[in-house]
């Protein structure tokens, strides 16, 4: 059966998608700032799925509503339009008691590192966990330790005003993580260190979402930080633009660029055509194509395999079976022509879409590629 | 409002700066003074106009029924005291004569001052003072008289050096006087010092006081005493239907409290006072509310990551709270302290009562605290305004 959720092909990681439920998952949302006339609608459709254990980086320019939909993630402004839910909680219509009790399973990091500075590390830190339950025993080693793996163990009894700026920083991040949230949302944590200093964080980030499978949301400018996202999802104008699973995104790419037609397509067009692609599922036994019928998708078999049936002359026979990494669907495309043969799936198939207009436009971007493609649909035939 | 073992951070917060401290304590403890000083002066009236009563060994007082005020005399004829003594239950009444208009004390060639003369003959049980009980054998001889160690410097007595005082040369009203002990009363609002003689002395100093007749047949007070086991109000009901309607007889109590009823609601002075506490309890509520609420601003951004973290708004209104008592237990202390040298001082100077009692140094807190909590509640707007969403 083909599904109809219409998230981008690439926007979250094959194997886990149907396993867990996301932390993060948000429709149709909405968001508007002021009321009346001056009201100003500032996220537009929001559509996004974040996973136990992910990290995201979003970026875009400023003032395209990415620290918007962090505060609406964090609970800290509501939104009235759509759905979000965070930690399985929906976040649209929340109490504020509900917010606050979500937002104890959060943890927050900001640019500018707000610690209290008539108090020590230790004391800032604490803070944090006085919020719950802890004995004071625990509460000792859990900032201790927490203190010590971000490289202050020697400075824990210290006030701000004796830190440098990347130990301060490093202190409030360890006040957003030592009571273990499920979720961490950082609005440009780097943007007040150094490479060095910037660099520990993140690493600092990776081991977190890596051990305690913490979803990690960052806001950044900061081009040096990209390699640690899982996913980069892009803002313009309050939309997203592109949410991108970074190795699905790599790994569509390659099986594109494994075709003859593909291989002469930069990087950056490859990942185009990769963003632009749609998730189909299907069953063992349902049909994809039924010859005949007008064309209007190329297909990327991202897992499982698929038959070629094809009725010529009164003779109906399978003529192929392609499995993972193959595509289909190109021929009647390009040639305007219906469907030549019937494409049904052999096993549970998961089937990358590209849409007829999204296909030619980006065969018009390379000329060199629709002569591969003809000879390479001439040499199948 | 703190649990055990948690971060205080209303007292890290206050105590951080010490130098901001230290300025907000002072500001406190001004505002603090400020109203010590005005209630010091408030009761400094009342209880030196009051102190001639309290001095008094009397259990009834018997007054002219037109006398509204001390300073303000009306007499009566010493026939009520013999009236008086003839009332079951009284073992005694004692004229007690006072001079107010007519006595001025002058050192040879300088300024006459005027000065209050009470008088009594001695040997009446008249004064609860042992000084004076002491010192009325001395008081028999012509022109003999105590003074006051506490009246105003200005008289020139000097009063703490004995052998000068009996040697001085004074003047009462025109006549030579010698001064043969001390005793204690301070002034008050109407008179800057006190003597105490003889009557018959008091007769000589003043024959025109009983207008050709003799000047000891007018009394001022009629001090009476009563027999042990003696019901108070009963005599008092007694008295008062037993003598003609010219006079009134108060319990001590009662006479005290008529004279101070005077000064607090007939005369614009205990309004004066109220209205200086009154604007001493705004100064400080305004210097109490610039001291949390920088303390607060300059926090914003930390109480607002604090909200984000899941803190809730009672937090932020303990917090203030607790910064409110602290700055009003700090700024009280040594608010009291300097208020107390100042009460000190001015009692050495000017003569009048300055006492510092406990209930009194407890309404002083009372004011400082809800100055204090008024402060903060203005200020809480603030803390309760710090908004997450604007800290990204
Ligand atoms: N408190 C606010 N009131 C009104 N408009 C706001 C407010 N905060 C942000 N905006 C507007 O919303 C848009 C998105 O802002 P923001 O989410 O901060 O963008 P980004 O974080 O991507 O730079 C901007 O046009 C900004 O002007
Ligand atoms: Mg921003």
């Amino acid at each position: 059966m083909s599904q109809t959720v219409s998230l981008p092909a690439t926007s979250s990681r094959l194997a886990l998608t149907d396993v867990k439920t996301p932390n993060i998952q948000s429709r149709g949302l909405n968001f508007y700032f002021g009321d009346g006339e001056l009201r100003k609608q500032v996220l537009f459709d929001n559509n996004l799925d974040v996973m136990p254990g992910e990290i995201v980086i979003m970026t875009g320019p400023s003032g395209s509503g990415k620290t918007t939909l962090l505060t609406l993630i964090g609970g800290l402004r509501t939104a009235k339009e759509g759905s979000l839910k965070v930690l399985k909680q929906e976040m649209v219509g929340a109490s504020a008691q509900q917010l606050v009790r979500l937002r104890r399973q959060m943890g927050f990091i900001f640019q500018a590192h707000n610690l209290f500075e008539s108090l020590t590390a230790f004391q800032n830190v604490k803070m944090a966990l006085e919020l719950f339950d802890f004995s004071q025993q625990e509460m000792r080693t859990r900032i201790t330790e927490t203190l010590t793996r971000l490289g202050l163990g020697h400075r824990i009894h210290y006030k701000p005003d004796s830190l440098s700026g990347g130990q301060r920083q490093r202190v409030a991040i360890a006040r957003g993580l030592v009571h273990k949230p499920k979720l961490i949302l950082a609005d440009e944590p780097t943007a007040a260190l150094d490479e060095k200093s910037g660099r520990e964080v993140v690493t600092i980030f990776q081991e977190l979402a890596r051990e305690e499978g913490c979803t990690i949301l960052i806001v950044t400018h900061d081009n040096r930080i990209l390699d640690v996202a899982d996913r980069i999802v892009n803002m313009v104008d309050g939309r997203i633009k592109s949410n991108v699973y970074v190795q699905e995104s790599a790994k569509v790419c390659e099986f594109l660029q494994k075709c003859d037609f593909l291989r002469d397509l930069t990087p950056r067009t490859l990942v185009e055509v990769a963003d632009k692609m749609f998730r189909e599922d299907f069953s063992s036994g349902d049909t994809i194509i039924r010859q005949g019928d007008p064309g209007d998708k190329f297909y990327l078999i991202r897992k499982g395999s698929v038959e070629i049936e094809a009725t010529r002359n009164g003779e109906t026979k399978i003529v192929a079976v392609l499995g993972e990494g193959d595509f289909f669907g190109e021929m009647a495309l390009l040639t305007d022509a219906p469907r030549n043969a019937t494409v049904r799936a052999k096993e549970q198939t998961v089937l990358y879409a590209l849409g007829k207009a999204d296909f030619l436009s980006v065969i018009e971007q390379s000329p060199t590629f629709e002569q591969e493609l003809r000879k390479s649909i001439f040499e199948r035939q | 409002m703190v649990r055990f073992g948690r971060i205080p951070l209303a007292r890290k917060n206050l105590t951080h700066d010490y130098w901001r401290l230290a300025v907000a304590v002072g500001g406190i403890g001004f505002a603090v003074m400020l109203m010590f000083m005005q209630m010091g002066f408030r009761n400094a009236l009342f209880d030196s106009t009051v102190k001639v009563i309290d001095e008094l060994n009397a259990d009834l007082i018997i007054v002219n029924r037109s006398q509204f005020a001390l300073p303000a005399p009306q007499r009566f004829s010493i026939q009520r005291l013999v009236q008086a003594r003839e009332c079951p239950g009284v073992s005694g009444a004692y004229p007690l004569y006072v001079e107010g208009f007519l006595s001025t004390l002058r050192r040879p060639r300088q300024k006459a001052y005027a000065i209050r003369v009470l008088a009594f003959e001695v040997n009446d049980p008249v004064f609860r003072s042992t000084a004076i009980r002491q010192a009325m054998p001395r008081l028999k001889p012509p022109n003999t008289a105590l003074i006051d160690s506490h009246s105003k410097p200005k008289y020139g007595i000097p009063v703490h050096d004995p052998e000068r005082l009996s040697k001085q040369s004074i003047e009462l009203s025109g006549r030579r006087v010698q001064f043969v002990g001390l005793f204690e009363m301070g002034a008050d609002f109407a008179n800057d010092g006190n003597v105490i003689m003889s009557a018959q002395n008091f007769a000589r100093y003043f024959p025109y006081r009983g207008r050709g007749a003799d000047p000891l047949s007018i009394v001022d007070l009629g001090i009476v005493r009563l027999t042990p086991h003696a019901d108070v109000q009963e005599v008092q009901q007694h008295l008062e239907n037993l003598l003609p309607d010219d006079v009134r007889v108060f319990t001590k109590q009662g006479f005290r409290q008529a004279e101070m009823g005077f000064w607090r609601t007939s005369t614009p002075i205990g309004y004066i006072f109220g209205v200086g506490l009154a604007l001493g309890f705004v100064v400080g509520v305004i210097i109490c509310y610039q001291i949390i609420f920088t303390s607060v601003s300059a926090h914003m951004p930390e109480f607002a990551t604090l909200k984000a973290m899941g803190y809730r708004d009672r937090y932020f209104i303990a917090l203030v709270v607790c910064e409110s008592l602290y700055l009003s237990i700090l700024g009280f202390i040594p608010g009291l302290l300097a208020s107390w040298g100042l009460y000190t001082l001015l009692a050495r100077w000017t003569g009048l009562l300055m006492i510092l009692t406990l209930p009194r140094a407890s309404l002083v807190y009372g004011f400082t605290l809800a100055m204090c909590m008024t402060s903060g509640c203005l200020a809480m707007r603030k803390v309760l305004s710090a908004d997450p969403a604007e800290l990204f």
